[in-house]
């Protein structure tokens, strides 16, 4: 089938916009009468609070409103209902607010907030995981258990682990005892920022009738509205959330962040809208963090190199309150097997209570954590069995006919790994590796990788396709446009549906949920599967209508038309035929009366069959489609300092169909880019205090151009999705899922250290190379 | 505590504005605040991510450090002063559209003016030259690929306009 409008690098929608200054963020909304919010933060990592002076800032100039925790003490959350806009009666975690000053500027809110007298009685607290679940460890919520949440989470009371996710399929004991190679390792991801270049922000309104308006930076406009509405017992009807461009998201601006926290201290002052901008160092501290795991992962196989069992614990450091990061915990557990078949699996995940941040989701939502510990195990598992990486890895993929951990059957239209595999050993170990030098020694990496979404298991998408007078086509949709492209991969889409020419499309890029149709959150990189299905559905019922206008005009039946994105004609005699333009409100005769009806449709999609896992097994079917893929690096190590250069890092993801080679790309090289980030530089630092310790550019390190590898190559693999819009699958995350273990196991290839955490710093590779080179 | 006030006089993309301003305030907040102009963007607050480049009497600068005072006399120019009026974009913002190197946009406009700022200084910069101009600019989207071609691409299209 030839293509006019998809697999073609379109000229991006937004481009011009966004190049000129013209697009809207939400720190660039100024409304009538606005206010400024500055939010008192904590400083302290867990404490009670004792008591709470705001006597002077409600005298300071320009000061509207001071709110404390007490004046808005409502419970909310999306999975776990655990927490309050401010801290009312403790203090989880340093970053979080304790009390509001309003004020006609930000500088008087500021300089207000500086006045509040707060006492505290400390208590003690807990950052590490691990220290987290020691009996008698400081406990950050004593009601765990208590808490309403939805189905699928187990808390165990008493205890800081708010969800325990188990995962069983056969017996791992007998795996264990069939096995005769067993390796295993201990492994830590610490928290990563997200570092948005623009950090979140909201406005909110409360509205004459009682309703609440939220201008926000979200990726999930309409979640916030269901946490607004159940807040404030308010009918979705008079809670309206408008969304401009995001710059940028991965994850930490989907669920609800401070949304809720503004929409509670602009009650105060009623009809005036309040505006909080963070700055960037609550970005850090009281927004959300990622990743932030340690975990433990044995893997036993017989010496052929078949995989027979796998054990593993993983504990993530979710931070003072669970919400978002529920989920994130289940997909740890199910996905940390990679794209392997065991046999036997016995998983444990746990999200823990920990005085930091709170978790949200985070690119990879927890597959790079698994991805880090199962691949770092292959590779030395294959060097103990004195195999190749790439054989050990083409014996156990995952394949047509095998099982998977949750008892899900693999297809082979889920995606071609050992295709994966193959480009990523042609890119990088096709030719002799480079020999040691005076400066430098250099080693490959391989690692493969598999992720699933993690949805609601009624996550939907709507979209409304309106054809205007000239025969333009306007879609509305409420996927959020936050730098991957959708607004122009969608336009492609209904443009190639609709046989009309790209630039006759129009997706808008602004959500509002007044005027956009439903869409459950823009994550899991399902905007151009699920709101791309939903977009193919309404355009297929516009041309239904199309032909249905025409059939009254010709006088023909419907099925005995054609539809060529110009005319609709008469299949048997195409001179008989109606323009388009003709057709699209309806047809005027020549006299002036008017035939059929205008030609706008709604389209939906929402996933089928999604279970939640069960509570013994913890298998189901709990993932609507895989993206198999394979990453791989050359790297070289100063030896003098023990710095790690990528010299080339290639990617091949099987993405199904592909939409737009450039913005594909460019969600690979990114993302990988981001990966590297953790492999080589992250990692968010906490003092003795519980405080952040590098809450600060420049302390925190994300990759510069510098730091962009000396090559990247990208292979997009065409397997189509069979149930995706032109067989389109996900694959914006996928590239950041086994960028850590690729790095990691070539720069053990290069000098011979087996890592097991990162950043891979190069100090500490330094010492290692030095202990292993004077142990030698 | 009360702050003085001063006056500057400040000339933003060909248009003279006094502005009454405290000394704490920076040439962003005067751009953002008092004349709408909301292309240079707010990242970090402290100079270090880029976001708020603009050109300052022919410099790029961390507009978000530049004091008031600083920036009086002087003459600014922003993102939004660079397309022509007829719409034609710039050479760096087309070079910038057609290499992909916009994805959430919100470096974008800081990254523009740099490269601007370094054309109008030297309009054959070597890439060295370009990867240093960019090398102060965050972007936690593109993974630069696309920045770095569209800035090689800009420079070509500069020397052509």
């Amino acid at each position: 089938m030839a293509f006019t409008s998809i697999g073609v690098s379109k000229k991006r929608a937004d481009a011009v916009e966004k190049v000129t200054g013209q697009a809207v963020y939400v720190a660039d909304i100024k409304l009538p009468r606005m206010l400024h919010a500055k939010v008192l933060r904590a400083g302290v990592a867990h404490a009670r609070i004792l008591s709470i002076d705001t006597s002077e800032a409600e005298s300071m100039p320009g000061v509207r409103a001071v709110v404390t925790g007490k004046d808005c003490n409502i419970i909310f959350g999306i999975c776990i209902k655990d927490q309050t806009p401010l801290a009312v009666d403790k203090v989880r975690h340093a970053g979080e607010g304790v009390a509001v000053a309003i004020a006609d500027t930000e500088a008087q809110a500021a300089a207000a907030c500086k006045t509040i007298k707060v006492e505290y009685e400390p208590l003690p607290h807990v950052v590490d995981p691990l220290e987290a679940v020691k009996e008698g460890a400081p406990q950050v919520h004593e009601r765990n258990g208590d808490y309403e949440h939805v189905p699928g989470f187990h808390a165990e009371k008493g205890s800081n682990v708010f969800h325990h996710y188990k995962l069983r399929k056969g017996r791992a004991a007998d795996g264990f005892d069939e096995a005769e190679i067993i390796v295993q390792g201990r492994f830590e991801f610490p928290h990563m920022a997200h570092m948005t270049i623009e950090p979140h922000g909201a406005i909110a309104r409360w509205e004459s009738d009682g309703g609440v308006t939220v201008w926000a930076s979200s990726q999930g406009p309409y979640v916030l509205r269901s946490v607004l509405s159940h807040m404030y017992d308010l009918p979705m009807t008079k809670i309206r959330v408008v969304v401009p461009f995001l710059g940028g998201g991965f994850g930490c601006k989907s669920d609800v962040v401070i949304e809720p926290l503004v929409a509670a201290v602009a009650k105060a002052v009623p009809g005036r809208p309040v505006r909080l901008i963070l700055d960037r160092k609550e970005a850090f501290t009281s927004s959300v963090v990622g990743r932030g795991m340690k975990g433990r992962m044995k893997i036993g196989a017989k010496k052929d190199g078949t995989l027979v069992a796998i054990e593993a614990g993983l504990y993530f450091a979710d931070g003072a309150f669970a919400d978002t990061s529920c989920n994130v915990v289940t997909a740890g557990g199910h996905n940390c097997t990679g794209p392997y078949e065991f046999r036997h699996c016995h998983l444990d995940s746990y999200g823990v209570y920990t005085n930091t941040p709170p978790v949200g989701a985070f690119r990879g939502y927890s597959h790079p954590e698994g991805h880090l510990m199962c691949e770092r195990l292959m590779d030395l598992l294959a060097r103990e069995l004195g195999m190749s990486p790439f054989e050990l890895r083409r014996k156990n993929f995952l394949h047509a006919g095998s099982i998977n951990a949750l008892g899900q059957t693999i297809t082979a239209a889920n995606g071609d790994l050992n295709g994966c595999l193959t480009s990523m050993e042609k890119a990088v170990f096709s030719g002799d590796k480079p020999v040691e030098d005076d400066r430098y020694v250099y080693g490959r990496g391989v690692a493969s990788l598999m992720k699933s979404p993690v949805t609601a298991s009624n996550a939907a998408s709507c979209a409304v396709v309106r054809f205007n007078n000239d025969a333009t086509v306007t879609v509305s949709m409420a996927g959020i446009e936050m730098g991957q492209g959708c607004t122009t991969v969608l336009a492609q889409i209904a443009a190639e549906e609709l046989k009309v020419p790209y630039e006759r499309v129009r997706v808008i890029p602004r959500v509002d949920t007044d005027l956009s149709p439903y869409e459950w959150m823009t994550v899991a990189s399902m905007t151009t599967y699920r709101v791309g299905n939903a977009i193919v559905h309404a355009c297929r019922r516009c041309i239904i209508r199309l032909l249905d206008n025409a059939a009254l005009v010709l006088e023909v039946p419907e099925d005995e038309l054609e539809y060529d994105g110009e005319f609709v004609f008469v299949a048997s005699d195409p001179s008989r035929r109606v323009a388009l333009k003709d057709l699209v409100k309806g047809y005027t005769h020549p006299d002036g009366h008017c035939v059929g009806d205008p030609v706008v449709a709604v389209g939906s999609h929402i996933v089928r069959g999604l279970q939640t896992p069960d509570p013994e097994s913890g298998q189901g079917n709990c993932a609507a489609e895989w993206t198999f893929g394979a990453q791989a690096c050359e790297v070289r190590v100063e030896k003098a300092t023990g710095k790690v250069e990528v010299t080339h890092f290639a990617t091949a993801l099987d993405v199904g169909k592909v939409i737009n080679p450039q913005t594909a790309r460019g969600q690979v090289v990114g993302g990988v880019l981001q990966g590297l980030g953790h492999a080589l530089k992250e990692e968010v630092l906490y003092k003795e205090d519980g405080n952040l310790a590098n809450p600060v550019i420049g302390k925190y390190n994300v990759p510069a151009v510098s730091d962009m590898p000396g090559k990247q190559t990208v292979d997009l693999l065409e397997t189509p999705q069979e149930d995706g819009p032109f067989g389109a699958r996900a694959m914006a995350e996928h590239p950041i899922v086994a960028v850590c273990p690729a790095v990691l196991n070539a720069v053990q290839d290069a000098t011979g250290v087996d890592l097991f955490r990162v950043p891979v710093l190069p100090d500490e590779l330094k010492r290692a190379m030095d202990e292993k080179g004077g142990g030698a | 505590m009360v702050d003085e006030f001063i006056t500057v006089t400040i000339t933003v993309n060909g248009e003279a504005y006094a502005f009454t301003v405290t000394p704490r305030t920076s040439l962003l907040d005067i751009l953002r605040d008092q004349l709408d102009l909301t292309g240079a963007k707010v990242g970090c607050g402290y100079g270090k991510c880029g976001a708020c480049v603009v050109i300052l009497d022919g410099e790029p600068v961390r507009a978000c450090i530049v004091k008031a005072g600083k920036a009086d006399g002087k003459s600014v120019r922003t993102v939004e002063g660079l397309a022509a009026k007829d719409g034609t974009l710039h050479p760096v913002q087309e070079a910038m559209v057609r290499s992909g190197a916009v994805q959430c946009g919100f470096c974008t406009p800081g990254i523009i003016m740099e490269l601007v700022a370094l054309l109008e200084r030297n309009s054959s910069p070597s890439k060295e030259e370009l990867m240093a101009a960019l090398e102060g600019h965050l972007c936690r989207c593109t993974g630069y690929e696309a920045i770095v071609e569209g800035a090689e691409l800009a420079v070509e299209l500069f020397a052509n306009k």
